[in-house]
């Protein structure tokens, strides 16, 4: 199968099999969304292809899985952000965790029948990850897991969660475990946030018992796992964000009134520009990795230029449609607040910045 | 050309470039068979050339053969060349220097002309200003690392370092516009994508080289004068992307430009 093949069978499958999203915009319906769409395009096979077979997948190239994404983001079937989590969940499963127990899980992810969520960020470990003080102490054949985890995006509707853990001292000292949302001791808080979506939660954990076998590769290999996973986030996730971007940018121009200065074409344009930038940066990107390219720090380049695109272009919007976001309660202001995060979360824009510094610019230390 | 002639060829043109400059490097790229490579194989010979320019900062009258080449008409020639504000150049093939900023280039301004084909003199000229940008990057690295003040290398200021990360930032992106521009409207963005970042990189640089690129003694000035110049030339970032908005609006869609 390769891309055109898929594209074109997938918007002809697309165009017979209404998707479209419900008038329920609350989170529970945004969720709820989701497992409809993902359960509907692993029935009808479209979210198996680009996958291994050890995951019930049909192979083929991961690039099929960028198609996938961006015909679901500009047909606005789910929501980008969440959708997009299968990109770093399901890769991280089929790298570290025990191949049966990939076997097992993997498809339930892909298939809608569960959601999962990755307990990384705590309130003392943000930016500096590596700082991360949940304690994963070995009893009897067991791990019990005591600490407190923050950002974890979905946790209330999550049935596992891929954790990092502390096991010893520093870098080496990550442990990461796939564990069950509902054993005993785990209690998770979401946090009401700035837009108004509670997408993401506090999870606390007291003497949750996760057995050995739930490990992710071995007790030295967490801060691997978190490194490897930004590939993928930077690579497909990113694909998919842009596309959304663009339906974004898309209805800017639709619900724009008759010019009223020449300085709003030049707003329009640089917001085109940034997102014509990064989409391709973006491509760039994925057709290194079809090649087989590992990917590394370069991709802070690709998150620099996206996280600033976002925030142009829903700048652009407020200014542009004055009153709009502040009067209303049209989609733009939950947007634009939640744009607001964009040079926050996956990384800061500052944490980029000194990681292009170093190892791009080979500057040294600072 | 494959990957090792094509190194050869990079070599061959950085030796040339950095020997040679306007009427000379002409001469000597004619002598090295650039018309024939512009007419075989411009997608190679074309981000090479121009990329070279910016980096070594030797210039020549190649915008001229691009656009006659575009056009179907022999190379050689001076065509008028549209500039910012309506203004139009001729790029002379000679050594006489003209009243540009940039007093290097023997550009000249003329009443009108005629139109010309921009998008490939756009690519060609985002190239260059990619070049210059690299140039002025690399001349910022390594004053940071050289020079310390209060005990330390500036290179390891985080307000210094994020500057030159974001000059990178702006560089790669524009790259990438360039390496995608198959279009009109792909040529037009990148060119915008290319003076934009080129000005990002002049601003940054200069910045952090401090009193030593204000001077006319260090190289920066020459790289910054050629990233103004060649901004305005074909249409400047600023005038591109006002294009760009209004197209948009007009059609009241975003053209996805690049696709898997």
């Amino acid at each position: 199968m390769n891309v055109t093949e898929f594209r074109s069978g997938l918007r002809l499958w697309l165009d017979r099999n209404d998707l479209s999203p419900g008038p329920d915009r609350s989170l529970d319906g945004q969720v709820a969304q989701l497992a409809r769409v993902r359960r509907a395009l692993h029935e009808a096979d479209w979210m198996r292809y680009g996958w291994p077979a050890e995951v019930g997948g049909l192979g083929g190239p991961a690039v099929l899985r960028a198609v996938l994404g961006e015909e679901v983001a500009s047909r606005g079937l789910a929501e980008p952000g969440i959708y997009s989590m299968i990109e770093v969940l399901a890769p991280t499963m089929i790298s570290y965790a025990r191949p049966e127990l990939a076997a097992e899980m993997v498809p339930l992810l892909l298939g809608g029948r569960e959601q999962w969520c990755q307990g990384f960020s705590e309130p003392g470990s943000g930016s500096d990850l590596a700082s991360l003080t949940t304690r994963a102490v070995p009893r009897g054949g067991d791990w019990v897991v005591t600490g407190q985890k923050v950002w974890t995006s979905l946790a209330q509707y999550a049935a596992r969660c891929v954790l990092l853990t502390r096991t010893a001292p520093g870098h080496d000292g990550i442990t990461a475990f796939f564990v069950d949302m509902d054993t005993p001791g785990i209690t998770v808080r979401p946090l009401r946030t700035m837009h108004g979506v509670d997408e993401f939660a506090e999870v606390f954990f007291d003497d949750v018992v996760v057995p050995a076998d739930r490990m992710l590769g071995r007790p030295v290999d967490g801060w691997r796992l978190a490194m490897d996973l930004l590939p993928h986030e930077r690579s497909t996730c990113f694909w998919h964000r842009v596309a959304h971007l663009y339906t974004r940018l898309d209805r800017l121009l639709t619900e724009l009134a008759e010019p009223q200065d020449a300085g709003e074409d030049l707003a329009l344009g640089a917001a085109y520009l940034a997102l014509h930038t990064v989409r391709c940066r973006s491509h760039g990107t994925q057709r290194r990795l079809a090649a087989g390219a590992r990917l590394g720090p370069e991709t802070s380049v690709d998150k620099v230029l996206l996280a600033g695109a976002e925030q142009q272009l829903f700048d652009t919007a407020r200014d542009l449609l004055p009153g709009v976001l502040e009067l209303t309660d049209a989609p733009w202001r939950e947007e634009y607040l939640y744009s607001r995060a964009a040079t926050i979360y996956g990384g800061t824009a500052e944490i980029q910045r000194n990681i292009i510094a170093r190892r791009l610019l080979d500057l040294g230390r600072d | 050309m494959d990957a090792a002639e094509r190194d050869l060829f990079a070599q061959t043109l950085r030796k040339t470039m950095t020997a040679a400059s306007g009427r000379a490097l002409d001469t000597a790229l004619a002598d090295l068979g650039w018309s024939d490579l512009l007419t075989e194989v411009p997608d190679v010979a074309v981000p090479l050339t121009f990329g070279l320019l910016g980096e070594t900062g030797a210039h020549a009258p190649l915008l001229n053969d691009v656009l006659l080449h575009a056009a179907g008409r022999a190379v050689g020639g001076t065509p008028p060349l549209p500039y910012t504000g309506g203004a139009w150049v001729v790029w002379e093939r000679t050594d006489e220097t003209g009243g540009a900023l940039d007093g290097a280039l023997p550009l000249r301004t003329v009443a009108a002309g005629d139109p010309v084909p921009l998008a490939a003199g756009r690519r060609a000229l985002g190239w260059w200003l990619l070049g210059t940008g690299r140039a002025m990057l690399a001349l910022a690295r390594s004053h940071v690392l050289d020079r310390t003040q209060f005990g330390r290398p500036l290179a390891s200021f985080q307000a210094v370092r994020h500057r030159l990360a974001e000059t990178l930032v702006a560089l790669d992106g524009a790259e990438a516009t360039l390496v995608a521009a198959a279009d009109d409207l792909g040529c037009l963005l990148a060119k915008a994508a290319a003076g934009q970042a080129a000005l990002t990189a002049a601003r940054h640089c200069q910045q952090v080289l401090g009193g030593i690129g204000f001077t006319a003694e260090h190289d920066l000035h020459r790289h910054v004068r050629r990233a103004l110049v060649l901004d305005g030339l074909l249409g400047s970032a600023r005038e591109l992307t006002r294009e760009a908005g209004a197209l948009i609006r007009e059609g009241r869609s975003a053209p996805r430009l690049v696709q898997l």
